[in-house]
């Protein structure tokens, strides 16, 4: 196999076993990162309600 | 020494008000300016007076069992309520005026603004409904001046907007007062039974406190006052709704979730704003909900704190919104744009204001060590109490106002960063005048001092021992703070998803306005046609009298025909062949009727006929008896 390809495999193998990791240290202390949790999952839930509003917005200057 | 206690309670509205009646002797200079500052600490000692001395009086009888109380401070946790009401109103009124000393030079603009501010202190110093509603519409129009004041057109609609929803406020407020009125004879302002009277004041409330679906005059109005009016708007009108909506509905949970559901509503759309001061318009809203949740949620266990944590933000709230809004007021002054798209690089240019900026807008985030993160800190303990407690639903609200701080944060990250720190070579500006750096720098530190030493605000709120022994900076909440923001700004920077565009996003107003001109059509047109059919109907009737009078024979033949014609014209279209023969034969009869001149001879008829008809007509009368049992 061509050493690029095995490098990426490698690189995602680590990456999957170092999200995993996380995963499970943050399922295991969950009460320490609850911050963060509700960090992401604001500003998530911010970004799809805008976009979900943008349907609505129409081109202009926000005056009347 | 002076004795305080030989010093007369003067109620602090008559001051503003009667200050407000003797502006123009002062004419438009200096000596105006002095008469202004003293009129606003006079202001704040006759409060301080109250605070330390409540006497009764200023009682005024109207009609017999109905008296108007224009100073009433209740014993216990309400009449510490009020207190605080006063000195808020009193402080940031204050700043409000001291801001306006240079931007502001008709003397009408000033007058309103101490009418509307004397009113409002009126408003929380009221003893009944009629007193308290007596103010509430005095502030309605008295406000309404400080956004005509700008002159634009815009202003102007806005303008009849905003009153035309605070009418309807104040008609609902009116009937609700006197439904209650009614059913308990009690006139204080306290908490009311279910019924459509609770309803009605529920309604007129909400306008003021901004509740969803009312909310639309904020975002619609506050942007188009004018520089220094904007600011005495902030503070005022959605104030006084919370404070009477704690004294009158504190611990229904319906309005706990109203709160929460204003709380995101808000932020969301001040998330998409462009405007700087609509921007901050949507964030009153979304700040109410937490007060208006922390007053939804004053039941059971979580009263004290409830209750204590509302009136916490609401003091707070004053003291940071009145900074952005003075903020965002002197960008405005110093560039005349307003728009964030416009705006960037003026960190450098207005270095205070956007130093006083970054304190507010990381005060009304909740960061830690400013005063926002303790007051929310407060509300959303309360909710997590509520929730621990079984209280249905308390965990969502507990979400759902943890996750408005998030959208706090990311449009205030887009507020700041977009007005002060990104590029804009062509923009021009320098430093705000010392008139509004001052207010502002004031305020600004009040929110470090607050965030810092909490205590200072514990001991001014309504349940003092219960907010001595709530502690701010414990280390889980503290730690989940510090990582909701860094994940936030983090976000924010990475996604680089906020950033402002020349976009109108409309909101419920847009039925509203939808709504509107549906009715101006539904008068327009079908009212107006029904009015002209019903006149023609109505001529008729009478021209049909005068025929019979005349001619009565005639006249009852002509009213059959048209009665014949009526009839039978909605059916000419649908049973074309039946009845086009007997309609046209009664249009005929009734063209040929009229054309005869009316001076015509009477027809004639012989004498048996008429002997007949007379006899019939007795018969009829006499049956008609006989069935009444008249002639028993």
């Amino acid at each position: 196999m061509d050493k690029k390809v095995l490098k990426g495999l490698l690189l995602m193998m680590v990456c999957v076993v170092l999200g995993i990791s996380a995963i499970f240290v943050f399922l295991r202390q969950s009460e320490q990162f609850t911050g963060f949790l509700y960090g992401a999952i604001g500003v998530g839930l911010f970004m799809v309600m805008a976009k979900i509003l943008s349907l609505i917005q129409k081109e202009g200057k926000q005056d009347d | 020494m002076i004795d305080i206690s030989s010093v007369p309670n003067i109620p602090p509205a008559f001051i503003f008000i009667f200050g407000a009646v003797l502006i123009p002797l002062f004419g438009k200079g200096r000596v105006r300016n002095v008469y202004l500052i003293l009129l606003a600490a006079l202001g704040l000692i006759s409060v301080a007076l109250i605070g330390r001395q409540p006497l009764p009086g200023w009682e005024f009888s109207v009609l017999p069992g109905l008296k108007l109380t224009f100073l009433h401070v209740e014993s216990g946790y309400l009449g510490r309520l009020s207190i605080i009401m006063g000195y808020i109103f009193a402080i940031a009124g204050g700043s409000a005026i001291i801001y306006s000393l240079s931007t502001v030079k008709e003397n009408g603009h000033h007058i309103c603004a101490l009418l509307y501010m004397g009113s409002a202190l009126g408003a929380v110093f009221a003893g009944d409904f009629f007193t308290l509603y007596i103010f509430w519409e005095m502030m309605a129009f008295s406000s309404l001046g400080l956004i005509w004041y700008e002159g634009s057109r815009r202003a102007r609609d806005s303008g009849m907007r905003y009153i035309l929803f605070h009418l309807f406020g104040g008609c609902a407020l009116l009937g609700g007062i006197l439904i209650h009125y009614m059913n308990t004879g009690l006139i204080a302002v306290g908490p009311v039974k279910p019924g459509l009277g609770y309803f009605l004041l529920l309604i007129g409330i909400g306008v003021n406190a901004a509740f969803i679906p009312l909310h639309t005059w904020l975002p619609d109005s506050y942007p188009k006052a004018t520089i220094a009016g904007t600011i005495f708007l902030s503070i005022f009108t959605t104030k006084t709704g919370i404070y009477v909506l704690a004294r009158t509905f504190s611990g229904v949970e319906a309005v706990a979730y109203l709160g929460g559901a204003m709380c995101l509503y808000g932020v969301i759309f001040a998330i998409l704003q462009n405007d700087v001061r609509k921007l901050l318009s949507y964030h009153i809203v979304s700040q109410l909900g937490y007060m208006v949740a922390g007053v939804g949620m004053a039941a059971g266990v979580a009263t004290e704190i409830a209750i204590n944590g509302s009136i916490a933000h609401l003091f707070n709230n004053l003291l940071f919104k009145t900074t952005l809004f003075m903020c965002m007021g002197a960008v405005i002054y110093r560039t005349g744009k307003n728009n964030l798209t416009e705006l960037g690089g003026l960190a450098k240019k207005m270095p205070v204001t956007m130093i006083t900026c970054v304190i507010a807008a990381l005060s009304i985030s909740g960061v830690i060590g400013f005063n926002g993160y303790v007051s929310k800190g407060m509300i959303i303990h309360a909710a997590h109490e509520a929730a621990l407690n079984g209280v249905r639903g308390m965990g969502i609200l507990e979400l759902a106002l943890m996750l408005g701080s998030v959208g706090t944060l990311i449009s205030f990250l887009k507020l700041t960063y977009f007005a002060f720190f990104s590029k804009n070579e062509n923009i021009e500006a320098k430093e705000a005048p010392l008139p509004m750096l001052v207010p502002m720098c004031v305020t600004a530190f009040l929110c470090i001092v607050i965030g810092l030493y909490p205590k200072l605000l514990y001991g001014i709120l309504p349940y003092k021992e219960a907010a001595l022994h709530y502690h701010a900076y414990e280390l889980g909440h503290t730690l989940g703070t510090v990582e909701l923001v860094l994940m936030t700004v983090f976000l924010f920077f990475m996604i680089g998803f906020f950033a402002p565009h020349e976009k109108i996003t409309n909101d419920v107003d847009y039925l509203y306005r939808k709504a509107g001109r549906g009715f101006i059509w539904l008068c327009e047109s079908p009212l107006v046609s029904f009015a002209i059919a019903v006149e023609k109907i109505v001529l008729r009737i009478a021209d049909f009298f005068v025929k019979f009078s005349k001619n009565p024979l005639r006249g009852t033949r002509m009213m059959m025909d048209m009665i014949g014609v009526a009839l039978l014209k909605p059916f000419v279209f649908v049973f074309n062949l039946v009845i086009q023969p007997v309609y046209k034969h009664y249009e005929r009869d009734l063209e040929e009727v009229k054309m005869r001149p009316v001076e015509e001879p009477m027809e004639r008829m012989s004498i048996g006929t008429g002997v007949l008809l007379v006899l019939l007509f007795f018969a009829l009368y006499l049956i008609a008896m006989l069935v009444h049992g008249w002639l028993a």
